[in-house]
């Protein structure tokens, strides 16, 4: 009897020590290389900091050390798809982070709402990313609500009445932004037109030619900062003297880097700057960031920061390392304090409601212009 | 033939091969399965496209086109009406294609026979281009395809692509149709018309002095090739579950390229091992683009750094294998048989 007793607490002690938590696998799948790295460096930065600062999570007592297996899905979507695969099946990550545009988290989040793990997009804007998927949430706010911001903002600030409008075709986010913002501005009785672009193109005289030719007095840029950075020089150059606008996708150091003095006066919505007075928790986040970086901290890095921790939050509030209670603890997010806002999941919605920051390019500076909160 | 032991020896091991991916199906991890999937769809395409290249020495970069074709085509059949209209968001899909829903197989199969039917609208004019011109006259073919897929709105949705298809793909549809596309391709080769191929490659003039009808046997070619190309395209998309105009460029056909010439021009055996090879390398070799540590050291993963490595092992292969794995010699029964035998008579001398 005693010897069985002994093979009993043998085996449940070999149980509970296989069973034992050794650490948190975290995947991440960003735009690391292609025409969109940028974003991708950045949300990694923020990943970075984040894991510095809080390298653990605590279940069942213990702090169980996080690991984050980051992939680089190259910007291209059949490869975004084939990244969120590797993770969840090969890595066994239980949450994924990323990725940065809409076209690449819409193709990684159909592969994750399959195998049944949350995924967290730090900044893809697309309403369609969420729509009809239970595991599938952002850290930022919706392009419904950025167009119709940027909109208000072309009608009332600019005073523009005619507006071209610049479409990548090939990405969703550009497509759904430049909809939503025809859409509202229409409301206000201004008149657009649209002119056709694809990610990675170089010359846009024939596209800009045809536009400046309708007098347009706004060019709304809804792309990505290579193509945006691009036309704002190619517009100047030939003669081009109105107000530019463009949605979060401008929001890189290299939209200066490579447009220099032709974005001067571009304006941005994006969901995060230093100086804007989000959350408790910006400041020290700031602090954080120019101690490590030694530069002013973005917004993707910062929204990356925030799917961390929440992600994080969840765990810790689900006591699990199961992907669907990790979730439905996500599902359940209130108040959560990022570093670019309030996080709030409405009921049987991965849409939080975010403040927006209008971005101004002032002296080759991205500078703060004001905060809207919904 | 049913005499001959050959015969029974390929069923004996085609019985294994399927009993093996009925185990996998059932038992292997989801990422090891998803590999042999890759590696399934990597022998279609590789042994296609040296039924052009290899056997009949028609230097074809239009791959990625036939694939483009049989991909949309048999996604935009097998789609359902909900999911096709939630992808056509900009411009809705025309009629009568919004409507139609048909299963998979047949979905593949017409897929397959829109390539084809592309296969011979460029092998037909191909007639009288050869070597590099004829790579140039395909690529271009294959560019044209890309970039009508880019702006046919509403029928491809454009450079948006296609998201979230069905996965119907499995080791048994991957696997079926690599095993289906070796065999036609290995009858084909040994028949009369696979004689006349062989001859067309090594000497065109002789070939039609001898009453080879070049025309025929060529496009024969280019039809056969850009079926199992579109068949590879349309289990692709159901692997990947999503599909755009620009996955279908150069960097593909390179890559079917890259199986063939390390497997060997006309060596069928050469090319399923080479395209297993560079399905596993290409996500093995994922480790050099993540942090790792060696002695201590800390080594930051390089992004990129596996298609570097593909270009190395394929001027490696030019330069040193110039004839691929194989060269141009096939696996046979045969041939094992007296390997054996031959061992034997060692040990017995």
């Amino acid at each position: 009897m005693r010897r069985f007793f002994l093979v009993v607490l043998m085996v449940s002690a070999a149980l509970m020590f296989a069973a034992e938590v050794t650490e948190v696998r975290i995947g991440a799948g960003w735009e690391m290389t292609g025409p969109i790295a940028g974003f991708g460096q950045m949300s990694w930065d923020g990943v970075k900091l984040a894991m510095k600062l809080r390298p653990t999570v605590n279940i069942g007592g213990k702090d169980v050390p996080v690991k984050v297996i980051l992939l680089d899905n190259k910007g291209d979507k059949a490869e975004a798809a084939n990244v969120a695969r590797r993770l969840i099946d090969m890595e066994k990550v239980v949450a994924i982070l990323g990725p940065c545009t809409s076209s690449c988290a819409l193709a990684a989040g159909a592969i994750a709402e399959q195998k049944q793990v949350p995924l967290v997009t730090n900044t893809a804007t697309n309403p369609l990313v969420t729509q009809n998927r239970r595991f599938i949430f952002r850290a930022c706010f919706v392009d419904t609500l950025q167009g119709e911001l940027l909109a208000k903002f072309a009608w009332e600030e600019f005073k523009s009445r005619k507006v071209a409008i610049f479409v990548d075709v090939a990405q969703d986010y550009v497509v759904g932004l430049a909809n939503y913002f025809k859409r509202a501005f229409a409301k206000f009785g201004g008149k657009f037109f649209e002119v056709y672009y694809n990610t990675g193109d170089q010359d846009f005289s024939a596209q800009l030619t045809y536009a400046l030719a309708q007098n347009p007095d706004t060019i709304f840029l809804p792309g990505y900062y290579a193509e945006i950075a691009l036309i704002c020089k190619q517009a100047r150059e030939l003669g081009f003297t109105g107000n530019f606008l463009a949605g979060d996708g401008a929001d890189a150091p290299e939209l200066i880097q490579i447009g220099g003095k032709f974005v001067e006066g571009l304006c941005y919505t994006t969901y995060f700057h230093q100086d804007a007075d989000l959350s408790p928790k910006t400041k020290p986040f700031v602090e954080a960031y120019v101690k490590e970086y030694n530069r002013r901290p973005d917004a993707f890095g910062a929204l990356a920061f925030d799917a961390y921790n929440l992600v994080l939050d969840a765990i810790e509030r689900a006591q699990s390392l199961d992907p669907v209670a990790i979730r439905d603890a996500l599902a359940a997010t209130k108040d959560f304090a990022g570093v670019a806002g309030m996080i709030s999941f409405p009921p049987d919605s991965g849409d939080p409601v975010k403040p927006a920051v209008i971005i101004e390019i002032k002296g080759g500076k991205p500078e703060l212009k004001t905060v809207v909160r919904p | 033939m049913y005499k001959q032991p050959s015969f029974w020896l390929t069923l004996i091991a085609l019985v294994v091969f399927f009993a093996f991916i009925s185990y996998a199906q059932k038992n292997f991890d989801a990422y090891i399965i998803r590999i042999m999937n890759v590696a399934a769809i990597y022998v279609i395409l590789g042994v296609s496209l040296n039924l052009i290249n290899g056997f009949t020495g028609q230097f074809s970069l239009g791959h990625a086109g036939f694939m483009a074709i049989g991909a949309y085509a048999s996604a935009l059949l097998y789609m359902s009406p909900e999911l096709k209209a939630m992808n056509f968001f900009i411009k809705p899909l025309i009629w009568p294609l919004n409507r139609i829903q048909i299963p998979f197989f047949p979905a593949l199969l017409i897929g397959g026979l829109l390539a084809a039917g592309a296969g011979f609208l460029v092998g037909a004019p191909c007639m009288r281009v050869k070597g590099d011109y004829l790579a140039i006259v395909t690529y271009g073919f294959s560019e044209i395809i890309r970039v009508l897929f880019n702006n046919l709105q509403s029928v491809t949705n454009g450079p948006l692509g296609l998201k979230g298809l069905p996965t119907y793909t499995n080791l048994w549809w991957s696997w079926g149709w690599a095993v289906f596309t070796v065999f036609f391709i290995k009858r084909l080769i040994d028949s009369s018309y696979g004689r006349a191929l062989k001859a067309i490659r090594d000497n065109e003039e002789a070939a039609e002095a001898m009453g080879v009808d070049l025309f025929y046997h060529k496009t024969l070619a280019f039809v056969v090739g850009a079926f199992f190309a579109g068949i590879a395209g349309g289990l692709l998309g159901s692997l990947v579950m999503t599909i755009d105009p620009n996955a279908f460029n150069i960097m593909l056909t390179f890559q079917i390229v890259l199986i063939v010439l390390l497997g060997g021009l006309g060596s069928i055996t050469g090319t399923v091992i080479s395209g297993v090879l560079i399905a596993v390398l290409m996500e093995w070799l994922r480790i050099v683009e993540t942090p790792m540590k060696i002695f201590g050291i800390t080594i930051p993963g390089i992004s990129g750094m596996r298609m570097l490595i593909f270009s190395i092992i394929l001027m490696i292969s030019v330069l040193f294998f110039r004839h691929g794995i194989l060269g141009d010699r096939e696996f046979s029964w045969q041939g094992v048989i007296s390997f054996f035998k031959r061992r034997q008579s060692n040990r017995g001398g």
